[in-house]
């Protein structure tokens, strides 16, 4: 057995002997900052996203007894945060997708984005994909979750979020310039 | 796998460990500055959406989930009906060590709150600073601002209530400086105000201060002080009326 492999089973028991407060404030610990992130990004308004946040964390609070493994907890606790979000957001969600809802001087002053022109642009793009692309690329991005990680969160399987993926890096590339027409061929989802 | 192969790759996954990408990245500068690029485009990515997190969000995590816990162990024990002699001695312990229990966790919670005293710049600063910090806060609509209000101020004290207010926009308690407190807003036909309600020791008289450029009273009141902010006079002056009227204590 690896060290690795160890340490994850030392973690998972140790994890088993905390109480659910100790848990639950691990859980806020480790993975409230990242989350804070994405929720900006989709709320676009802070009050909103800590909003969000605060029912996702009593969702995850009353449900906590239900996640078995500690390494987990993050895509876990993001499944809750979208579902959230979605309950709360989901006729807004479709107007994000609209130009108007574009990166603006006012949007990034308030949400605290860097301001340089190169960071608008990537923003802006990030935007313009198609949501079911985007959405795989900002919990790569923003969340740091693997693809298998991805599909288990969106339910959709491995390959699917693959093909988002690629198809989400390349139209960015198309918009940023780096890429001026589709050279590469890729199967359905 | 050839570099076809390798850029679908590259675009799914940039830091992929199978080992047929390491291989071919190794062998190939030209798909080796390809998967470069797109980790770049990854990074500055990343970089774009980052920002800073308030600093108190953990805090507020916290506190959010131990006031709905007390909301619901204070509703639990409203429902309890008394059956039998030996249930009424149980009950009764852990009423009592329910009300040990609130009051533990009302004077760590919230803060001791008891070194006020005459420190109107403390709170002037916290409640401001806080409101700066905030630079948005959210707009509820009134019913549910109001509930929110009387939720928060049973588990923050329980002595106190606040009649409905058709105004009230967001409640929240929130740490202020080095305080706690409750924090609220009020929408006034002269602005919007911003009030804090932080329990412990009264200040000795109301104060009328310009601070920050704004227009703030510190003013006394049972179990604690009131904190109304605002940019005009007149709307300080309508909120604090309001308040005066709709704000009541139990005793």
């Amino acid at each position: 057995m690896t060290d690795k492999s160890n340490e994850s089973e030392d973690d998972q028991v140790n994890y088993d002997m905390m109480d659910k407060k100790r848990k639950y404030a691990l859980l806020i610990e480790a993975h409230s900052k990242d989350l804070y992130k994405y929720a900006l990004w989709l709320c676009k308004d802070k009050a909103m996203a800590e909003d969000v946040m605060q029912e996702a964390f009593l969702r995850a609070w009353k449900s906590l007894d239900s996640l078995r493994e500690a390494k987990a907890a993050k895509g876990w606790l993001f499944t809750i945060f979208r579902r959230e979000h979605a309950r709360q957001f989901e006729r807004k969600q479709f107007q994000y997708t609209d130009v108007e809802s574009m990166d603006t001087i006012a949007d990034t002053a308030q949400m605290g984005y860097d301001d340089r022109p190169e960071a608008f642009a990537l923003r802006n793009a990030l935007v313009r994909l198609p949501a079911d692309y985007r959405e795989p690329l900002e919990m790569q991005v923003l969340g740091g979750f693997s693809c298998d990680e991805i599909a288990s969160i969106l339910d959709i399987s491995s390959s699917a979020v693959m093909t988002r993926l690629f198809r989400a890096r390349k139209k960015m590339r198309q918009i940023l310039g780096h890429e001026s027409a589709p050279q590469l061929g890729v199967v359905g989802d | 796998m050839n570099c076809l192969e390798f850029k679908r790759l590259a675009l799914s996954d940039p830091n992929s460990r199978n080992n047929d990408f390491v291989t071919h990245s190794a062998d190939c500068p030209d798909c080796l500055k390809y998967v470069g690029g797109v980790r770049q485009m990854d990074s500055d990515l990343a970089s774009s959406l980052d920002t800073d997190v308030p600093s108190d969000l953990i805090a507020r995590l916290q506190l959010n989930q131990e006031l709905v816990e007390e909301a619901q162990e204070a509703s639990g024990n409203n429902i309890i009906t008394l059956q039998a002699p030996v249930k009424r001695y149980a009950i009764a312990a852990s009423f009592a060590l329910a009300l040990f229990v609130a009051g533990f966790m009302a004077s760590n919670q919230f803060g001791s709150n008891n070194d006020i005293a005459q420190d109107y710049q403390a709170l002037l600063s916290g409640v401001v600073e806080h409101m700066n910090e905030q630079s948005i806060t959210p707009v509820w609509d009134v019913d549910r601002a109001n509930k929110t209000a009387n939720t928060l101020l049973a588990s923050y004290d329980g002595k106190m209530q606040l009649k409905h207010l058709s105004n009230l926009q967001f409640s929240r308690v929130c740490p202020m400086g080095q305080y706690k407190g409750l924090h609220a807003s009020l929408e006034t036909p002269n602005g919007q105000v911003t009030f804090a309600y932080i329990k412990g020791e009264s200040v000795g008289e109301l104060l009328d201060v310009s601070y920050e450029g704004y227009l703030s009273r510190v003013k006394p009141v049972r179990g604690g002080n009131l904190i109304i902010i605002s940019r005009t006079n007149k709307a300080l002056q309508e909120a604090d009326s309001q308040l005066e009227e709709a704000m009541y204590w139990s005793i």
